[in-house]
């Protein structure tokens, strides 16, 4: 209460402090004439009685002084004034506030945009009623190829559905998928989710309109309904509520939409949501996320218990890997991916900070210099030690808050152009990553504190000057503590580089390694073709291998085609089939599973998968003919090492009866199914006219080798698809472009810390030669007396630039050190290059200590004209 | 700026302005005689301590203040005690009293 009547009386008193002013007069005015009165009364003539009255009352004027010393708004009022001489100080040299300026812009605004998207992407909440108590529930197979990827297999789901306690509701969803929306307007490819009947539930969202899942829709069957979200009911069907109960169509499916989400709702990433049917038959099993509600006062620990107890009752199938029980917050489904990014990216702008602020710190020492008399006669005067210091503060503070300004413009422009940067679809809700209330508390926040930090180097210089040595002129002696503080900020700034160009170059290294590896296949000249056969056209295998085998057989004839073939799983995909297998005369070896692609004929040859012995699969490789299999390198060297792999049989059933062995024909070169910067998985493949499982026929990309740029075939296979079905939704990408997506990321990763390290090394550029400047300045006597006494120019020189190159060998081995530690951090994301890599560091050194060495060699040469008798009168 | 002694002082003077306006509503001239003659001329305050005072009430709720004519029909700022201000005169008044009792008790022990 006192203190906010204080406050709102002293705001009064700040705004209307003329009107307060005024009554102070009056009221001290009517007191003092009072008091004259008075004495007149006993007879004294007017101008005693005012005498008297002074010397007993006091003078009006220090009253007023008094007053208003007591106020705190007046504290205020000295901070003004001080901003208000701060500000004029800095106009009076424009240089130094554009530099330092531009220099803090840089810091702060790398700082700003890269706090926005760590702000958007990993500090909110997801926008669900109580979102800290939905997790993701996991049991990915521990070691195994998408251990990192949480989710449950359709029967592992099935199970803990029926017997979990610890969550409210359990769902689980598709992640990821597409459908082909027609018949409302231009056919459009849609984000779409299959969630089971407790998903909205779970997450406590309902439709705005209309209902949600009934239990039971998820039946299989039984699924014809959709519901729709806000913007594709807004952009495709105006708004209009009389979408309800009509149908739409999805991927040639007709279904009703039930209801409309609200708006905003697109999780997980999806503009429609169809009910998903889970089917578990015999071997195959999807695995998907699954979300949960916990129950109030259930802990995340107890339902992870719960789940670990659940997972080790589960049995393990042949090849199977025990199984993982996590609980994951929900947000990671999202995030798990980016968040090891944002971290190094964080890590690396606030050393582009530090940088700056060690520079602007040593700017303003060099201007303190400048302003020991300033100083000195101020204090003379009257100022105290501690009203200079803050002088000097609201100087460097003002100073930060117009570079933070400034970045916050930077930061508007920079965040798009990070996104722009980002790869497509790598960076989650970017709807959510947006300037907001907590963007701009952070960029004040840091913008406070680099003025602090900066400012403090230089008043703690005027703390510990004496004013007698300052007015006496011999100010340049007294900046022996400045020379030692500039180097040891240049040293700061030169190590700092070092770590960030460190942590670039091996960065920059590993993708270009990656970019360069092997996969197995020759990517070039390679275009693609993906088709995902609906159920309700293509109900049999035999209809789907007879799409396949017209498909081909245009494709084969297509000009400027040399070859054509197809794989149900393209590699460098984000699909792998690991099955188990059994060998004729012998056991296979334990937890040696292998990928099971299904081909075509030309599959090899299109591809550019080197065959390296016996034969491809040809057309005669029916389903009248006898089983045929090829395997890839490391099967046969595995399952008969030194022996010749054709003729040996195997099987795919796990007890095969005497039809079921299929010899194997041929061997190929291993590739990377999975991803560039994972190792090649054995593969053992089998011709797609004697596959009989819908399973591995469904989903088809078919590949051709062109003889020139791969576009140029692109309507031509667009052509051949629509007449094969017209209704078919297709997708046609390059192999190459193909193969850009997959690495997008890690040169993502490289060019925005190549792009940060740049930063840094210019910033530091600037330092150091700023730093040898001064000291060629201030050394401009003792140069000129040493030239006068004989000195050579290459003296002179040499005498400079070894003072530059301690500094700049003291920065490389203490940024060495810290470069290794940074290095240690990005270890996950390097691809064949190992975090010490010696060749890396050595060139990153080379290039600071060169560049900084040019740096310095400016000013030096400076020196060497400096003409001994101009510098002898210096003083 | 602020020692010790100073703060004693300016406690005491707070609380006899209080004490001052307890009895009626006042100006500054007035409240300053008043306490001379209570005091009877032990205490003499300047303008400056006893305005910055009044601020200091005044900001603290504990006097308000209004523009009114005075007897020679000059206008004046008229100080009266708010009712919190009665409050804090009380205990204060208690408290002074304790405290010097106190003091006086360690003169005489000693």
């Amino acid at each position: 209460m006192f203190l906010l009547r204080r406050i709102a009386s002293g705001l009064r008193a700040l705004f209307r402090k003329e009107q307060t002013d005024r009554e102070l007069d009056e009221e001290l005015r009517a007191y003092l004439e009072m008091a004259i009165e008075e004495k007149m009364k006993y007879g004294k003539s007017r101008q005693d009685a005012t005498r008297a009255v002074r010397l007993e009352r006091g003078n009006a004027e220090v009253a007023k002084e008094a007053i208003h010393a007591a106020r705190w708004e007046s504290v205020v009022e000295t901070c003004w004034q001080d901003l208000r001489f701060a500000l004029r100080t800095l106009r009076k040299s424009p240089g130094f506030t554009a530099v330092a300026v531009l220099t803090l812009a840089l810091g702060i605004g790398a700082n700003t945009a890269v706090f926005t998207v760590v702000n958007g992407v990993l500090l909110r909440p997801m926008p669900f009623p109580e979102a800290d108590r939905l997790f993701l529930v996991s049991l990915a197979p521990r070691g195994g190829p998408f251990e990192w990827q949480p989710g449950i297999s359709d029967r592992d789901y099935l199970a803990f559905r029926d017997q979990n306690q610890a969550f409210e509701n359990v769902a689980s969803f598709t992640k990821g998928t597409t459908a082909n929306l027609t018949g409302a307007g231009d056919p459009l490819q849609i984000p779409v989710a299959y969630v089971t009947t407790q998903f909205f539930a779970a997450l406590r969202t309902n439709p705005e309109i209309g209902r949600g899942f009934l239990a039971g829709e998820d039946e299989p069957g039984r699924g014809s309904v959709v519901l729709l979200g806000n913007e594709i009911w807004k952009e495709r069907f105006g708004s209009d509520s009389a979408i309800l109960g009509k149908t739409i169509r999805l991927d040639g499916v007709d279904r009703a939409v039930i209801g409309i989400m609200p708006p905003g709702f697109a999780f997980p990433a999806a503009k429609v949501w169809m009910p998903l049917a889970i089917r578990v038959d015999g071997h195959n099993s999807f695995t998907r996320p699954v979300v949960g509600r916990l129950k109030s006062g259930v802990s995340p620990q107890q339902a992870r218990a719960e789940l670990e107890t659940f997972a080790g009752h589960l049995p393990l199938g042949p090849g199977e890997n025990e199984r993982m029980a996590q609980v994951i917050p929900l947000k990671d489904l999202f995030v798990a991916n980016i968040r090891p990014s944002l971290v190094v990216f964080t890590g690396a702008v606030s050393l582009v900070l530090l940088i700056a602020c060690a520079n602007v710190a040593s700017l303003f020492l060099v201007r303190a210099a400048g302003r020991g008399q300033e100083i000195a006669v101020r204090s003379a005067l009257g100022a105290g030690r501690w009203r200079l210091v803050r002088q000097l503060l609201t100087e460097s503070t003002a100073l930060s808050f117009t570079g933070g300004g400034a970045g916050l413009l930077l930061a508007f422009w920079g965040v798009p152009a990070l996104l722009a940067l980002a790869p497509a679809g790598k960076i989650p809700r970017p709807e959510m990553i947006r300037i907001d209330g907590w963007v701009l508390a952070f960029t004040f926040g840091i913008s406070t504190i680099t003025g602090i930090l900066f400012g403090l180097a230089p008043a703690f210089q005027v703390l510990r000057r004496d004013v007698r040595d300052s007015l006496s002129q011999v100010g340049h002696r007294v900046t022996g503590g400045h020379e030692r503080l500039r180097g040891a900020l240049a040293i700061s700034e030169i190590a700092l580089a070092l770590i960030l160009l460190t942590g670039a170059g091996l960065m920059l290294k590993s993708f270009l390694l990656l970019r360069s590896a092997n996969p197995g296949f020759v990517a070039q000249n390679v275009m693609t073709l993906t088709v995902d056969l609906q159920d309700s056209t293509y109900r049999t295998a035999a209809q789907m291998q007879a799409f396949h085998t017209r498909a081909l057989a245009g494709l084969s004839s297509l000009p400027g085609a040399v070859v054509a073939g197809a794989v149900d799983w393209l590699p460098l995909g984000n699909a792998l089939t690991m099955g188990d297998f059994q060998v004729e005369g012998r056991l296979r070896p334990p937890a040696f599973i292998v990928d099971k692609p299904c081909v075509s004929p030309g599959y090899f040859r299109a591809m550019g998968i080197r065959l390296l012995r016996g034969r491809e699969f040809t057309e005669r490789d029916n389903e009248t003919a006898r089983g045929v299999v090829m395997v890839s390198h490391s099967v046969a060297r595995t399952l008969w090492p030194g022996e010749d792999p054709v003729g040996k049989r195997i099987s795919m059933e796990d007890h095969p009866k005497p039809e079921d062995w299929l010899t194997v024909v041929g061997a190929v070169d291993d590739l990377k199914q999975q991803a560039l910067a994972k190792s090649p998985d054995p593969a053992i493949y089998q011709p797609y006219l004697q596959v009989s499982h819908p399973f591995f026929l469904s989903h088809m990309t078919f590949v051709v080798r062109t003889t020139t740029h791969p576009e140029t075939v692109a309507s031509g296979m667009r052509a051949i698809l629509k007449d094969v079905d017209k209704d078919q939704p297709i997708s046609i990408t390059s192999m190459d472009s193909l193969i850009a997506t997959t690495i997008a990321e890690p040169q993502f990763q490289a060019r925005l810390l190549a792009c940060f390290a740049l930063i840094a090394l210019t910033l530091t550029i600037v330092g150091v030669y700023g730093v040898l400047s001064y000291s060629v300045a201030q050394r401009t006597q003792e140069i000129g007396v040493r030239m006068a006494l004989g000195a050579q120019n290459v003296d002179v020189l040499r005498m400079l630039l070894r003072k530059a190159l301690v500094v700049i060998s003291a920065g490389i081995v203490i940024g060495g050190a810290g470069s290794l530690a940074f290095a240690r951090v990005l270890a996950k994301f390097l691809f064949e290059v190992k975090p010490s890599d010696p060749a890396t560091f050595a060139a990153v050194a080379l290039v600071l200590a060169s560049s900084a060495l040019a740096a310095s060699y400016i000013p030096a040469r400076r020196a060497t004209g400096v003409d001994p008798l101009v510098a002898l009168h210096y003083e | 700026m602020a020692g010790n002694s100073t703060d004693l002082i300016q406690g005491t003077l707070d609380m006899l302005i209080l004490k001052t306006l307890a009895l009626e509503s006042m100006h500054g001239y007035g409240i300053g005689v008043r306490i001379e003659q209570m005091s009877k001329g032990v205490f003499h305050v300047n303008a400056g301590s006893l305005f910055v005072a009044f601020q200091r009430l005044q900001r603290a709720g504990l006097i308000k203040s209004e523009w009114k004519a005075t007897e020679n029909s000059r206008r004046a700022k008229y100080y009266a005690l708010t009712e919190q201000g009665r409050k804090r005169l009380n205990s204060e008044t208690r408290e002074w009293g304790r405290q010097v009792a106190a003091i006086a008790r360690i003169l005489e022990a000693s």
